[in-house]
């Protein structure tokens, strides 16, 4: 109970917790670090900004010890250190969040706490650890039991086991990189809220966002990057959103745009009682129908989890339907595979990158990865690796993609490029037909930095103007009510309700997320 | 307070360049020849004698062309591994590949004997075809498992070598056994037309001339074929494969039949070019060996053909240690196992930092 003594006192004078000075860090053909001060006070919540590939996660991972500075020092707490590797960074206090969550689905909450802690020695006294455990969620108000199975929570809850841990850990320095893209707003406002309480305790946390209005409504200072160094930081409550912009990416934001509505009267995808199994062979989708009209996009909103991304999955031919149909175009394709759905031109954007992209494997391949078999990639079976690298200049330009050149691998790219990479590849239609007939777009916009995400939206439209049909995948109501012309809702593989547009409210939406039907809802 | 013992811990390195991992690998090697040498002289050996030994077969010719041929089934074989390892298919079955291809090379050679049914040049082509196809299949089996019912090819392609060793074992005790062999347990031998080196006079550089086709040919289909794209993306993820409408099963049913294919062909240079018959045993664990030659190549083609003939060259010297310095081949195994040993920590080494703390 030391360190809850400690946490007290952090009130009365503001204490450095992290001094990062002249950090920079070299990647090949990448200056990802250039220079960088930075310092986190006991108590704050400081907002790292930046466009896609500033080098906010790079910052993060040196302090965090994933990666090793090339110049620079790092002092925690007033004492200088050589943080070689996470091990390093925990024995200093230090917890971090990784967009992706590091847990072990079938172990409980408590078992994910102490894997990997030291102290936990061979024998492991499950009471003493339970209740520490709960004294902790008790403390935050969260309503996870550590002896459930972490398969079980939703991301939401998985999150807070992320932050249990580094609390049981006793970290007072916390990083959250990206940390609500994952999220519904509920489960945002409540993190906050989590975060909130955290800095009163006397933790510092850094969060790493490119939701301005989440930056503005619940950090106390801020930090903009852009290209590798710092250019700014500043108290939140004396800056803006726009000014925030317009630091990040040197000019202020469009916030709308044209929308032409010219739907036509043809059905491209029609879905007829589509029924389809999970990974554990669990019914996902029970029997859902619904049609997408050329030059119209169709969100379907609903808390993730609740069937989407089966069904997205299925359309595109990469899951096995057991039961219904897909008619796409006037024809029946239901279980046709992959490459039959990519030939028809149906465009995927998977929520999770790792599902489509070859992180060994170069920009430029992963950019032909759909078209690699058509002319001019390759003639009968050989590979035209001039045209290929030609192709990928032009998408990399087109896309903004930062990256050192069209031969760098794909993993090496910041978060924000590898979507923008993605949507390069299934945004483009294949050699010869001019765009796809069908995209199934599953949060296009997670991970990318406000100019992108404008970017992204804006590409959409065009392509439903030009007569595409969207079906558009997403959890933030926000977008899906911006960009849709019709909103289905599904819950638990279902759909509960298709709104048209004037019908179109956050309230309502909201509560058929939760399963309410609509006219209960309405 | 110091404790008496270390707290040594096993750390993943994040970031490994190239140029380290060669340097790893060479101090590595090096390590293996100083510790090999303390053996040595511990079985009073001069080790200087034993590494002038070594040395000259790499310097002198006559040797080395030893060496080629010698390098020459394990090369292929590693070759083969290449495809396959970079499908994440971990084919530890090229040995039995290879004895596979031994069988079909030598039944084409019998067929001609007693059946006559094909021109005495063209033997020799249908030789190399049988054995590629035999080898192909048998691996192919493996790889049908893996990509239709998930079956560990760890397991199948290693019960399917001993399966392989033993059918050969078989056919030259039973009725491959040569009829004038006075009741040993080996085929006739081979007639020229059907040796390694008919043509170029040496099965050496027969040898390594096909060395070097087939190293051009697979890197020519993993790098500049659809065929070859796909199977990267393969091994990158099946579900990223799926994703780009790229069949797994395909892709690694027929690249696990090249890579066996290409064992199967290193079959056919040990009882065409090395051996000139066939008999049981008839390799000395060639296409284990290949699996250290292909990681130790980084499973680049073109590496492999030195890696290969320095491994074909360190049992040539194995063969001269014995003979020369009057050593025991128990002695050879042990400084062969050695430099296969140390490699391995090697490659550990280049992935992995050891930390050793007193805390
Ligand atoms: N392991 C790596 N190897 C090579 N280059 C890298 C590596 N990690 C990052 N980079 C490069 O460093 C730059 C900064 O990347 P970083 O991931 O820090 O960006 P970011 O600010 O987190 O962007 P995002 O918002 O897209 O996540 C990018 O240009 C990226 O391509
Ligand atoms: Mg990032």
């Amino acid at each position: 109970m030391v360190r809850q003594g400690k946490r007290m006192r952090g009130g009365d004078s503001p204490e450095i917790l992290v001094e990062m000075r002249g950090i920079t860090k070299r990647f090949p053909n990448v200056l990802a670090n250039d220079h960088v001060d930075f310092t986190l006070m006991r108590g704050e919540v400081h907002a790292l900004l930046g466009e896609n590939g500033a080098g906010k996660t790079t910052l993060m991972n040196i302090l965090y010890g994933l990666y090793r500075l090339d110049e620079g020092e790092i002092w925690i707490k007033g004492r200088r250190v050589n943080i070689r590797s996470p091990r390093d960074a925990i024995k200093n206090g230090i917890g971090m969040v990784h967009q992706q969550f590091r847990l072990i689905p079938t172990h409980t909450v408590a078992e994910n706490v102490i894997l990997g802690l030291k102290e936990a020695g061979f024998y492991l006294n499950y009471r003493d650890i339970n209740e520490k455990l709960s004294e902790i969620i008790s403390f935050y108000g969260w309503n996870i039991s550590p002896s459930a199975r972490v398969w079980q929570l939703s991301v939401g809850e998985k999150q807070q086991v992320e932050l249990l841990k580094a609390l049981y850990r006793k970290a007072d320095i916390l990083i959250l990189d990206e940390p609500t893209s994952v999220l519904t707003s509920q489960e945002t406002t409540q993190l906050f809220a989590t975060l909130r309480k955290m800095a009163g305790e006397g933790l510092g946390i850094i969060l790493i966002s490119h939701k301005l209005d989440e930056v503005m409504q619940v950090s106390d200072r801020v930090t903009v990057m852009r290209r590798g160094r710092v250019v700014a930081t500043k108290p939140t409550r004396e800056t803006n959103p726009n000014e925030l912009a317009n630091l990040m990416v040197g000019r202020p934001l469009i916030t709308s745009f044209e929308r032409l509505n010219k739907t036509s009267e043809k059905p491209i995808l029609r879905v007829e009682n589509l029924r389809v199994l999970d990974d554990k062979g669990l019914p996902a989708v029970r029997g859902v129908s619904f049609t997408v009209k050329g030059g119209e996009i169709l969100g379907i909103a609903g808390v993730a989890g609740n069937g989407q991304q089966e069904l997205a999955e299925t359309i595109a031919g990469i899951r096995k339907a057991v039961a219904g149909k897909i008619i796409l175009d006037g024809v029946d394709v239901t279980n046709k595979g992959s490459l039959f759905m990519i030939r028809q031109g149906v465009a995927y954007i998977p929520a999770e990158s790792s599902k489509c992209v070859a992180y060994q494997m170069s920009v430029a391949e992963n950019l032909v990865m759909k078209s690699f078999r058509y002319e001019p990639f390759s003639k009968s079976i050989v590979m035209d690796w001039d045209s290929i690298k030609q192709h990928a200049e032009r998408l990399i330009d087109a896309f903004s993609i930062v990256t050192p050149s069209p031969s760098t691998r794909a993993g090496n790219l910041s978060g924000g490029n590898i979507q923008r990479l993605i949507l390069a590849r299934e945004l483009t239609g294949l050699p010869g037909s001019s765009a796809p007939k069908l995209i199934i777009a599953t949060y296009p916009t997670r991970d990318l930095d406000v100019a992108a995400t404008e970017f992204v939206r804006r590409t959409l439209i065009q392509n439903r103007d030009q007569g595409a049909a969207i079906l558009l995948v997403s959890e933030d109501l926000e977008e899906i009510m911006m960009l849709s012309d019709r909103i289905a809702v599904m819950y638990r593989g279902e759909i509960v309700g298709i709104l048209e547009q004037q019908e179109f409210d956050v309230e309502v939406i909201g509560m058929m997320m939760t399963g309410a039907r609509r006219g209960e809802a309405a | 307070m110091r404790s008496a013992i270390p707290l040594i811990r096993v750390q993943r390195r994040l970031e490994v360049p190239r140029r380290v991992s060669a340097a790893v690998s060479a101090f590595f090697i090096l390590l293996s020849f100083a510790a090999a040498a303390l053996i040595f002289e511990l079985m009073g050996v001069s080790s200087v004698a034993t590494f002038g030994v070594i040395a000259s077969v790499f310097t002198n010719p006559n040797l080395l062309l030893q060496a080629i041929l010698r390098g020459l089934p394990i090369g292929l074989a590693a070759l083969g591994l290449s495809i396959a390892f970079r499908m994440n298919f971990w084919n530890i079955g090229a040995e039995g590949q290879l004895y596979m291809g031994m069988f079909a090379a030598t039944g084409v050679v019998l067929l001609h004997e007693y059946q006559g049914l094909i021109a005495e040049p063209l033997v020799i082509v249908f030789m190399v075809l049988a054995s590629f196809v035999a080898g192909g299949l048998y691996c192919a089996l493996s790889a049908a498992l893996k990509a239709k019912m998930g079956v560990n090819e760890v397991l199948t392609t290693l019960m399917l070598n001993y399966i392989a060793i033993l059918f050969v074992d078989f056919l030259v005790y039973g009725p491959w056994r040569d009829p004038k062999g006075f009741n040993f347990p080996l085929s006739i031998q081979f007639p020229d037309y059907a040796r390694l080196g008919f043509v170029l006079g040496s099965p050496s550089y027969e040898g390594l001339a096909m060395l070097l086709v087939v190293a051009f040919l697979v890197y020519g289909l993993m790098r500049h074929t659809t065929l070859g794209f796909e199977m990267r993306v393969v091994g990158e993820s099946p579900e990223v494969a799926k994703h780009a409408g790229i069949s797994y099963a395909k892709a690694l049913i027929i690249g696990g039949f090249i890579s066996g294919g290409l064992a199967g062909i290193a079959g056919f240079s040990v009882v065409s070019g090395i051996i000139g018959r066939l008999r049981p045993r008839a390799s000395p664990g060639y296409g284990y060996t290949a699996i250290i030659v292909a990681f130790l190549a980084l499973l680049n083609p073109w590496l492999i053909i030195p890696a290969s003939i320095f491994f074909g060259g360190l049992i040539v010297a194995g063969d001269l240690i014995q003979a020369s310095l009057k050593l025991p081949f128990a002695a050879v195994q042990i400084f062969q196992s050695i430099i296969f040993l140390f490699i391995i920590a090697g490659e550990f080494m280049k992935r992995y930092r050891i930390i050793v703390s007193w805390r």
